[in-house]
């Protein structure tokens, strides 16, 4: 009897299309499947993650500045563009830097990059939110990113909830992983996955001459929606490229 | 089987051309303008035997008061000379060319084949008709004269050339007067699509794609004022020949340059070109067709403005932070493998820099303070540099140049910025932060 009115509700669920939004009529979570992820193209994470973020949900990257988001994002999108996929970046506040972009590896003609507008921030929130939706409805791309790093929470806590939830719909079952790069988890969807990251900078050289930045030791705590995959990665030193900073000025020079 | 069709004098030539092109799509426009060559193979299946196709054509070119002489024959150059040696109608069986045109005189090869010194020769000669031209040996002929062997085949009736048909130039185009004018963009949505429907089915049937796209919106005209022309071209970036597409994306063009006042009528004409060829790949994941792309960038630059949607390049430059949009037009490419090279910090640029006051003990960043939300401030615990860079001093009156010394600082809230000091105004500003 209870199984024939369970039936029934999700028949009923079924007919209104409500069916994957309020219940968890989710496919099972096969991790085996490559092409269903998203690498991150950096090894520890990648096996803390069982292979990359899923394809056809929200994921996240938070973490505090210089926690290395955008580097594993840039990282990620680099892969992605040598797989021939087409990437897309709505990048809110326009903080790329296109040099760290290439210098990742990231395949600049086929990443679409959206620069939003610093002032008004609200504007800038709306137009960015707006922009991502048009790119998931277009489809087509391997990756979608937008970035939300830097609005303050203020801003973001006005976006209504549902605006996640509508973007979860736009890209169920297809083949784009939509990530959100934030300061703080937002929105994942109940089968995408949150990384959150912190960084500690490190840096070499005893004298004033040999001192530098050498990287960002970044930790990354993965959140699965059903606990299947949780786990810590060290992603290891993450080492600057900068060859033509190789020894700053002498003090007295200046 | 070939025609030509000689006309009387006076006539109208595109009234000529118009009474070949009805009996045939391959027609070929001479250099003398009264004459036309037309391929009538097939015709025999509709109309019956040549002379009945003759009599048809001159019937047809009557009626439209063009008066004309008509000749068929296998070849094209045998119906050329004919038509211009005989009035009337005049039939050669196919194979019988050469000697149907020996009687004729050499001076009209003359006419045909423009060379004056082997004309004269050949009068000189004593040859009066082609008859006598062919049938003088080629070799010692060539000998002679080299280009002559031509005319002696063209006296024999034989084609030097296949038939090039003329094509005509053929406009993508259509409009439509509105019984009542319109000033909004939703009802002008419905008139663009019904004009750019033909339109589609028309570039398709030629296998062709718009390259250009013409929107050009005729404005009610005002009393004693000329009448005003809003007019709008859409480069596409691939040939597009999918109406709704189109019509989106001249929509979207308007939303951004709306016309000054009501509609009364609206002309939407295409710039050809050949049609995609698109090989499909069963290895690669397929990108989004070039309409899907063309409506979404069309969309997004609708949104968030023309130049801020692209794909981005590096400039050959030392500029900081230099850069330049491209068009995003991705390409099936090779598929490579991730390059294993170790992970690049990547720093997040402020497009503007942030003023920023720092507090310097002995010659190094001690404090920082931002007056920005969002971004904090603090003391310094690490920090690196000065690396000095300058550049573009000669244009610094136009705010290009820079000279400036750069800081790596990690500050107790553990964020690690780019900090860089103006030299020239000692004020100091945040680059971005390393993340």
């Amino acid at each position: 009897m209870a199984n024939h009115a369970l039936a029934a509700v999700k028949s009923a669920l079924r007919e209104r299309k409500l069916d994957r939004t309020l219940t968890t009529a989710l496919a099972p979570l096969e991790r085996m499947d490559p092409s269903a992820l998203v690498p991150m193209d950096v090894a520890p994470l990648d096996a803390c993650l069982r292979g990359g973020l899923p394809r056809g949900q929200l994921s996240e990257l938070v973490g505090a500045r210089s926690s290395g988001r955008m580097t594993l994002l840039l990282q990620m999108v680099a892969a992605a563009t040598a797989r021939g996929e087409i990437v897309a970046l709505v990048d809110t506040l326009d903080r790329l830097d296109v040099a760290s972009a290439a210098a990742a590896g990231v395949d600049l003609s086929r990443l679409l990059w959206i620069r939003g507008q610093e002032h008004p921030i609200d504007r800038a929130l709306d137009r960015a939110l707006k922009a991502l939706n048009l790119v998931l409805q277009g489809g087509g791309f391997g990756v979608v990113a937008i970035d939300l790093a830097d609005v303050p929470l203020a801003a973001i806590r006005q976006i209504p909830f549902n605006t996640w939830m509508r973007v979860q719909r736009v890209i169920e079952g297809s083949d784009t992983a939509c990530v959100l790069l934030a300061s703080e988890p937002l929105a994942r969807s109940a089968g995408g996955l949150t990384v959150t990251l912190a960084g500690r900078a490190t840096w070499v050289g005893t004298s004033d001459r040999s001192h530098r930045l050498s990287g960002i030791d970044v930790r990354a705590r993965v959140v699965s929606p059903r606990k299947r995959i949780d786990g810590e990665a060290a992603v290891g030193a993450i080492t600057t490229e900068a060859t033509d900073r190789d020894l700053p000025i002498a003090r007295h020079g200046r | 089987m070939f025609g030509a069709i000689y006309a009387a004098e006076g006539s109208s030539p595109e009234a000529v051309l118009a009474v070949a092109q009805e009996f045939s799509p391959r027609v070929d426009s001479v250099s003398d303008p009264r004459e036309i060559v037309l391929d009538l193979s097939g015709l025999t299946r509709l109309f019956g035997d040549a002379r009945t196709i003759a009599e048809e054509l001159r019937r047809t070119a009557a009626d439209r008061g063009v008066q004309i002489r008509v000749a068929i024959a296998g070849t094209r150059i045998a119906a050329r000379l004919m038509v211009r040696h005989r009035a009337g109608l005049s039939i050669i069986e196919p194979g019988t060319e050469a000697a149907a045109l020996a009687p004729l005189p050499i001076a009209l090869l003359g006419e045909i084949v423009n060379d004056v010194n082997s004309q004269l020769v050949l009068k000189r000669w004593g040859l009066r008709t082609l008859g006598d031209l062919a049938a003088l040996p080629p070799d010692d002929l060539a000998a002679r004269l080299g280009q002559a062997v031509r005319w002696q085949r063209l006296a024999r009736g034989e084609d030097a050339t296949p038939l090039v048909p003329s094509v005509r130039e053929e406009r993508f185009e259509q409009s439509l007067d509105l019984e009542w004018p319109i000033d909004e963009l939703e009802p002008l949505a419905f008139v663009l699509g019904r004009l750019l429907e033909p339109l589609e089915a028309h570039l398709e049937r030629r296998g062709r794609g718009a390259a250009v796209l013409h929107v050009h919106l005729f404005l009610v005209k005002a009393a004693g004022e000329t009448r005003e022309v809003h007019e709008r071209s859409l480069q596409l970036p691939t040939p597009i020949r999918d109406a709704r597409t189109l019509r989106t994306l001249a929509l979207l063009d308007l939303e951004s340059h709306p016309p000054a006042g009501p509609i009364d009528r609206v002309v939407v004409a295409v710039d050809p070109t050949p049609a995609r060829i698109v090989q499909f790949s069963l290895i690669t994941r397929p990108l989004p067709s070039p309409e899907q792309l063309s409506t979404l960038m069309a969309r997004l630059q609708a949104l968030m403005g023309e130049t801020r949607c692209g794909a981005p390049a590096l400039v050959d430059a030392w500029t900081p932070g230099a850069f330049e949009m491209t068009p995003f037009a991705p390409r099936d490419g090779n598929v490579r493998e991730p390059a294993a090279s170790p992970v690049s910090l990547a720093l997040r640029r402020f497009r503007h820099p942030v003023p920023a006051r720092v507090r310097v003990a002995d010659g190094k960043p001690a404090g920082v303070t931002i007056d920005r939300r969002g971004v904090n401030g603090g003391g310094v615990k690490v920090c690196a540099g000065p690396w000095r860079t300058s550049g573009h001093w000669w244009r610094k009156h136009e705010r290009d140049g820079w000279d400036r010394d750069e800081w790596d600082v990690t500050l107790t809230d553990g964020a690690t910025y780019r900090l860089f000091r103006a030299r020239d105004t000692e004020q100091w500003f945040v680059d971005g932060v390393l993340d």
